[in-house]
């Protein structure tokens, strides 16, 4: 159904604009790279395409004036998370063009500021694109190039997020929020969880079950361990005894 | 149509005062070069080791060498850049300063910068709060729990979205290896340091209000931009001009004088609540305490200004005018400056009661002005506004400085004070000590209290004020019979602006001032403040005249319609009498009282209009006026007698309440 279609590719589109974040919280750093400009700008793009998609998807949705009311409410919602994401990548897609600006990568004289952080980010752009290898193969001059195509491409957000508004009467703060305080502490949900109030366990991702499973399996071998360890004491103990006594 | 948020201003924002952040992201690209800068040695955690941590003496070292600055200075410059958000302590992260020594310090990521100013928004501190609870498993510290459960409140429509922003945040930041992660948390945490500080600490980015347009680009010259500048060419010429030896002997006088009173110039005593965190020098200057520093009572010396702007002063002042029976000057210029500081929508009453107190003829605290000044006034009052009782209020305020306050400087009152004026020791605070006052830091009483003090105070005051004072210039006693409130349409009135009318069960005040000038006068004079409480003892006595005037009021009532004013008068002449000896005010009170007075008065608390008694000649020279209004009044459909009317009210007939 379109609700499941939408709230699948508003995940991603989420997943996407937190990935960017920490993409772009990396520039100008000692992690930043070649390979960073590169992962910005595919994840950039692929943000876009999302966006875009998303917009058309919602906007047919919410036009649709046959609709019950409590699917307009739910499309509003949608409609809220959905403007927010773009709020938050236009806001980040500019602060990389500044910053993309002040640290160009081929300018000797101009150093990376020595965060502390030196890894790679590799992993994030990965998840951000959904693959489980990223390739690199821009060419050297990335930094400056890619800029010209973000400044265009930030102009090109912009315009659509003024268009969203002016086409689609929502208003964003008679939005209802499904979650209460806290939310973020139950177990992991994403959108497609539309049940007002219920919060059952939807798809957990496949990390944290690994990551979950893997806290309880050392919880669970720590507990054999000490069991392990009190046998051996008590053995030992009753050995000593008997040999005593004999 | 939705509101766009005007957050995402595209760059409208300018702070010009932040001009230091440009300045000091230069110093911090120099500190951190790798050769040049400030050496890094890498931190080490349990199983991790981060590069890149710098102590705070190389800091300091580095700072006071670059610059050519001492130690002290370059620590001070160093704990900028922290208050800024260009270096984050990692140990102590909530205190953004520089300790010289050990300690370990990061730079912060170009993202997390401020130099590019830009806004700092709710969303992503919601984002971040999130990410916390997920980190701390529900456990945030106090002022966050409040910052969310806030956030919660006002962000609720967009909160979906910070869930699960914050959760995919959280997932992707699990993707980093173990120290960029923790790196990555410090940085983070360090930036909502700055722009969102725990209880108890300043911001280092306090900066004022965005201004709309940036003062450091350069403007077009368009033929608008000319026109400005010559609009303010031509204001320049039009202006005043003193001469530069009266205003350079002014200037220099002021700082001699006050040299001594600056905190920044001289010494602060007991200590600078600022340097040393403590805030006795504030305790003892608090507005109104009972003894006043030496320094306080030493500056109520220099001007008639300063003693008034202090409210100790002010005090000290009205005592002195008390005891002088002339303490309606100062209670009528603290009500014109109430008035013209006070609300809009109580300019109207406030100016009609300061009228009906000070100004009226037969008011209770009437205060002496000069004729030309009470015309100009009682004009004005015909549409108050703020600044209205203007020239009234400077006239008084002359009167008072040229008169009253040589006089007291040389009272007994002020010797008094001056005698037990204090002179505190100035505190001596080793290190330590300054640290633990540090800690001890606490904010001071809510501003909302202390208002509420302020506000009760006065009520009090205005309930004990003392108008025994009366000259021979006020109050013939009948027209205070009805001023009192009882208006024609006690019914109808039914503003609940006017608190005074409200106060006419209880105040009996008038009659028995005709007749024996009791303090009972003071309830009335301030009914609006007070209502009913005071004086609950000369209650008594007095209750057999409110029965009286009741009565009397409500046979005039019925009388009212074609009964003529004699009729009515010679009901209350009696009490006429006794004030026959008052000679006659100023001038009458409405020089336009016009014929066509209207027959309802509705809720109008002046309904005293100057109407005498032609048996009771009070004001003799105007008595023909009285009778000419008196006349026009009843015709008006008889607001009865004796009241005063005030000028405004009978061009304005059915404006109802203020």
């Amino acid at each position: 159904m379109g609700k499941e279609e939408c709230k699948t590719m508003l995940d991603a589109l989420n997943k996407v604009t937190a990935c960017y974040r920490h993409l772009v919280i990396a520039l100008g750093s000692t992690s930043d790279s070649q390979n960073l400009r590169e992962e910005l700008k595919r994840t950039r793009k692929k943000a876009q395409e999302l966006a875009v998609a998303n917009r058309t998807k919602l906007t047919s949705l919410l036009k649709d004036k046959s609709i019950s009311k409590e699917d307009r409410a739910e499309y509003e919602r949608l409609w809220v998370l959905f403007s927010s994401s773009m709020e938050l990548l236009e806001v980040d897609m500019k602060r990389s063009l500044e910053i993309g600006q002040d640290f160009p990568l081929k300018v000797p004289t101009r150093h990376l500021i020595q965060t502390g952080m030196t890894g790679s980010t590799t992993a994030v752009a990965s998840r951000a694109m959904s693959v489980q290898n990223m390739k690199y193969e821009a060419d050297s001059n990335i930094d400056t190039a890619d800029l010209r195509d973000l400044q265009t491409e930030i102009t090109q957000v912009s315009h659509m997020m003024e268009e969203m508004e002016m086409k689609v009467q929502v208003a964003p703060w008679a939005v209802e929020a499904k979650q209460e305080a806290g939310a973020e502490l139950k177990s992991n949900m994403s959108v497609g969880n539309s049940s007002v109030g219920v919060i059952s366990i939807c798809e957990e991702e496949p990390k944290d079950e690994e990551a979950g499973g893997g806290r309880d399996t050392g919880f669970a071998s720590i507990c054999a361990v000490f069991v392990f360890l009190v046998i051996v004491g008590v053995a030992v103990v009753l050995g000593y005894l008997v040999i005593n006594m004999s | 149509m939705t509101i766009r948020n005007t957050l995402r201003d595209h760059g409208q924002r300018y702070r010009p005062r932040m001009a230091c952040l440009k300045k000091a992201e230069k110093v911090v690209l120099e500190m951190q070069d790798p050769k040049t800068g400030v050496k890094s040695q890498p931190q080490r955690l349990v199983i991790t080791t981060i590069p890149h941590a710098i102590t705070g003496e190389d800091i300091i070292a580095w700072l006071a060498n670059r610059f050519q600055i001492d130690a002290q200075e370059a620590r001070n410059f160093g704990s900028m850049l922290a208050a800024l958000g260009y270096i984050y302590p990692i140990q102590d992260h909530k205190r953004l300063v520089i300790k010289p020594d050990a300690s370990l310090y990061r730079f912060q990521t170009p993202y997390f910068w401020p130099t590019q100013q830009w806004p700092v928004e709710d969303t992503d501190y919601a984002i971040y709060l999130a990410k916390r609870n997920i980190r701390k498993k529900g456990l945030l510290e106090l002022h966050e729990q409040e910052q969310y459960n806030r956030l919660h409140k006002w962000m609720n429509h967009k909160w979906d979205f910070i869930v699960m922003q914050a959760k995919e945040q959280y997932r992707a930041a699990k993707e980093r290896r173990k120290p960029d992660r923790v790196v990555f948390e410090c940085q983070e945490r360090a930036y909502w340091v700055v722009h969102r500080p725990p209880p108890g600490t300043v911001s280092g980015m306090d900066y004022g209000l965005d201004r709309r347009i940036d003062p450091n680009a350069e403007e077009v010259k368009t033929p608008d931009f000319y026109e400005k500048v010559m609009i303010f060419t031509q204001q320049s010429i039009m202006r005043p001009r003193v001469k530069s030896s009266v205003s350079l002997g002014a200037l220099v006088k002021y700082c001699a004088t006050y040299n001594s009173h600056d905190p920044f110039l001289s010494k602060c005593l007991p200590s600078n609540p600022w340097l040393t965190d403590d805030v006795t020098y504030w305790t003892l200057n608090m507005p109104n305490v009972e003894t006043p520093t030496k320094k306080r009572v030493e500056r109520w010396t220099f001007s008639f200004g300063e003693l008034l702007s202090d409210q100790r002063g002010r005090n000290d002042f009205r005592l002195f005018l008390k005891k002088e029976f002339s303490g309606e000057n100062l209670a009528f210029w603290e009500s014109c400056e109430d008035l013209k500081w006070g609300t809009a929508g109580t300019v109207r009453e406030k100016a009609e009661q300061i009228y009906k107190t000070f100004l009226a003829r037969g008011a209770p605290r009437w205060i002496n002005i000069d004729g030309k000044t009470m015309e100009i006034t009682v004009k004005g009052l015909k549409h108050p506004h703020r600044y209205v009782l203007d020239a009234a209020q400077t006239h008084i305020y002359m009167l008072m400085k040229k008169d009253s306050y040589g006089r007291y400087l040389k009272s007994p009152v002020f010797k008094e004070t001056v005698k037990r004026a204090i002179c505190p020791e100035e505190h001596k605070f080793s290190q330590a000590q300054l640290e633990q006052n540090a800690r001890n830091r606490r904010p001071s009483v809510s501003p909302i209290v202390l208002r509420q003090q302020e506000l009760e105070q006065k009520a009090k005051m205005a309930a004990s004020v003392d108008i025994t004072q009366l000259c021979r210039f006020t109050t013939p006693v009948p027209h205070l019979a009805v001023y009192s409130g009882i208006t024609d349409f006690p019914s109808s009135n039914a503003s609940p602006s006017l608190p005074f009318v409200t106060n006419t069960p209880v105040c009996p005040s008038p009659i028995s001032l005709a007749l024996d000038s009791t303090s009972v006068s003071e309830r009335r004079a301030e009914p609006g403040e007070v209502g009913g409480e005071g004086n609950s003892g000369t209650r008594a006595p007095a209750t057999g005249h409110v029965s009286k005037s009741r009565m009397a009021l409500s046979l005039r009532r019925l009388l009212r319609r074609g009964c003529t004013p004699s009729n009515m008068f010679a009901s209350l002449s009696p009490k006429c009498h006794s004030a026959a000896g008052t000679s006659s005010r100023i001038q009458p009170i409405s020089p336009d009282q016009p014929s066509q007075a209207p027959p309802r008065r509705i809720g109008n608390f002046f309904q005293i209009k100057v109407d005498i008694p032609p048996e009771c000649r009070i004001y003799p020279i105007e008595s023909e006026d009285e009778d000419e209004e008196s006349r026009a009044a009843s015709r008006g459909g008889g607001v009865g007698a004796k009241e005063i009317i005030c000028p405004w009210e009978s061009l304005t007939p059915q404006n109802g309440t203020g």
